[in-house]
């Protein structure tokens, strides 16, 4: 759905973003991650031309976002950047609202699908329609800039550094909000980040990149588990390595037959989350029930180590 | 506390402007409280000419050339901060400066033999002398926009236009505003030398006073000039704060006149 052939941009003789070749399928999140400097945020911006290549072209659905006129092409693209870039002079309601009015749609369809968004972000209406951007916490203004984001529901969705801003466990919240929220409208998103953390959490596929070369672009799992070089390896932190990966696995995929005493864990949990139930109840193992409810086996220590290691 | 003081000044605002009127409507009821300011049985109330008329035609001298500044300065600035005009910017500081340095008394001189005596010279003189802070604060407000903010309008699919109208206007207006103030109260006073080219205007009243030694006419021509600037400065403030307050712009400033959602 994008791809990306031989892009390059080049500021002061210094290419920041070097020959990069890629393909984005529609309907996944692909997370960009590098370090400051790497050229993952000129990248990004390069397939809305707020940057506009020194060299190589970007092609949307097949065709040359070069050839389209940047405002329209911009309004079948949405974007959130870190610090939100709410209109401090515009209600919630109408910040919302910016792209639909832009693309001159009817009053009556441009509020419906206000009020659709802010339900799907937890944005009471009748509570913060009429709010200004300053008189909401951090946490709703980031719902609120990804709402407006997605108000004219583009097929695609960029995203710098959306979630920078937060302390982390709106963080967390906002990363499992989203994941869900893209899940259900099958948006294609290309998210920008640091912290590979986030990037394993949220990642279909996840590219990483360094002094503006793409040093690898595979499944997270792949990522994990064959690092292409040094710096992919120091990205991911050798410590943390075998806890990403469990984050990746569901308790569902290491279900064993049998029973054990305490408290069951849900089978859609992560491995993540369930290694550190067993670790901080003290049990070796603990029964595992469906999001009905019934019991499908039981989880062992055992069973978790076995996916934390490196795979063959 | 602190708007129980808003409300007091409203107030006093509102009396000092009833007075003002009263004063202009029936100048003749107030000769009593004047006429201990003259001498030999003079007029205490200046007599050739009301002093409404004399006041109403100030203030459209005043009008006129501010608002003429304000086109000329706001459509010079949002020029210069376009892409196209940028090498524009520092010529047009350049000219913009001279207006505000040449003495407004040299533009009247200079002005006369050209516009001949009247109205004319000073509304070009208070034209030159109010482009300046016009024109500084709609460039200081245009260029210090939060850069997020201006992203994410051309992000969002705005072009240059709409850019410009919906978002970075709006949003320097409390500066813009702020600047027309300056000029509109340096004019308001700036303007009374304009009798001195036979413009008509509250000028004229202390001049006579100082010809014909009379403090009665010097004091209501100063007073009604001094009462109209304070009153206008004061509408030109309320406005620009109203629009920053909505936006919170005054948050830190002001911290028990918002309330955070969160």
């Amino acid at each position: 759905m994008i791809e990306l052939s031989h892009l390059t941009k080049v500021y002061n003789d210094t290419a920041v973003v070097n020959d990069v070749n890629m393909e984005i399928e529609a309907g996944t999140i692909t997370v960009i991650v590098g370090t400051s400097g790497s050229g993952k945020s000129t990248l990004l911006r390069m397939v809305n031309r707020l940057v506009e290549p020194t060299e190589g072209r970007v092609f949307l659905e097949g065709s040359d976002v070069s050839t389209m006129p940047p405002h329209e092409l911009r309004r079948s693209i949405g974007y959130a950047i870190q610090n939100h870039g709410l209109f401090p002079h515009w209600t919630v309601a109408r910040n919302i609202a910016t792209v639909p009015m832009l693309l001159g749609w009817d009053r009556r369809k441009v509020d419906a699908r206000v009020e659709e968004l802010m339900e799907l972000f937890q944005l009471d209406h009748g509570q913060f329609a009429n709010r200004y951007p300053h008189e909401l916490s951090g946490g709703q203004q980031q719902r609120v800039g990804v709402a407006r984001a997605m108000a004219a529901k583009p097929a695609l969705l960029l995203m710098d550094e959306p979630f920078g801003a937060l302390d982390p466990i709106i963080r967390s919240k906002a990363q499992t909000d989203l994941k869900a929220i893209q899940r259900r409208t099958g948006t294609t998103i290309l998210l920008v980040t640091h912290d590979m953390g986030e990037a394993v959490h949220l990642g279909d596929r996840i590219a990483v990149m360094d002094g503006g070369l793409l040093k690898q672009y595979a499944p997270a799992a792949d990522i994990l588990a064959r690092p292409a070089d040094a710096f992919v390896d120091d990205l991911i932190g050798s410590a943390d390595r075998p806890f990403r990966y469990l984050t990746l696995g569901k308790v569902r995929a290491a279900v064993e037959p049998g029973d054990a005493e305490g408290a069951p864990l849900a089978a859609d949990a992560s491995l993540y989350e369930g290694l550190g139930e067993l670790l901080w109840s003290g049990r070796d193992a603990a029964p595992v029930i469906d999001a009905a409810g019934a019991p499908v086996g039981r989880i062992s220590l055992q069973g978790i180590a076995g996916r934390a290691a490196r795979p063959k | 506390m602190k708007r129980d003081m808003i409300r007091t000044g409203t107030i006093l605002r509102l009396l000092v402007f009833a007075a003002l009127l009263a004063f202009l409507l029936a100048p003749d009821r107030f000769a009593g409280l004047l006429a201990p300011l003259t001498n030999n049985g003079a007029p205490a109330i200046y007599n050739q000419g009301t002093l409404l008329d004399l006041t109403l035609s100030h203030l459209v001298t005043v009008g006129l050339s501010t608002v003429a500044a304000a086109i000329v300065a706001i459509g010079l600035a949002i020029f210069v901060t376009r892409p196209a005009g940028a090498e524009f910017l520092a010529l047009s500081r350049a000219i913009v400066n001279i207006g505000q340095t040449f003495p407004p008394v040299a533009v009247l001189a200079l002005s006369v033999p050209i516009m001949g005596f009247g109205e004319g010279p000073t509304r070009m003189a208070l034209f030159l002398y109010g482009l300046l802070p016009i024109f500084e604060n709609t460039l200081v407000g245009l260029s210090t926009l939060p850069p997020a903010v201006v992203e994410t309008a051309s992000a969002m699919g705005m072009t240059g236009r709409q850019r410009l109208l919906k978002v970075e206007l709006p949003l320097a207006m409390p500066l813009i505003i702020e600047g027309i103030r300056l000029s509109a109260v340096i004019g308001l006073a700036t303007a009374t030398i304009g009798s001195t080219v036979a413009a008509k205007g509250l000028g004229e009243v202390i001049v006579a006073g100082l010809l014909s030694n009379n403090l009665a006419f010097i004091v209501q021509g100063g007073v009604i000039t001094g009462v109209l600037a304070v009153l206008i400065s004061d509408g030109f403030e309320a406005v620009a704060h109203r629009m920053a307050k909505r936006r919170g712009a005054t948050r830190q400033a002001d911290p028990d006149g918002q309330q955070s959602g969160a």
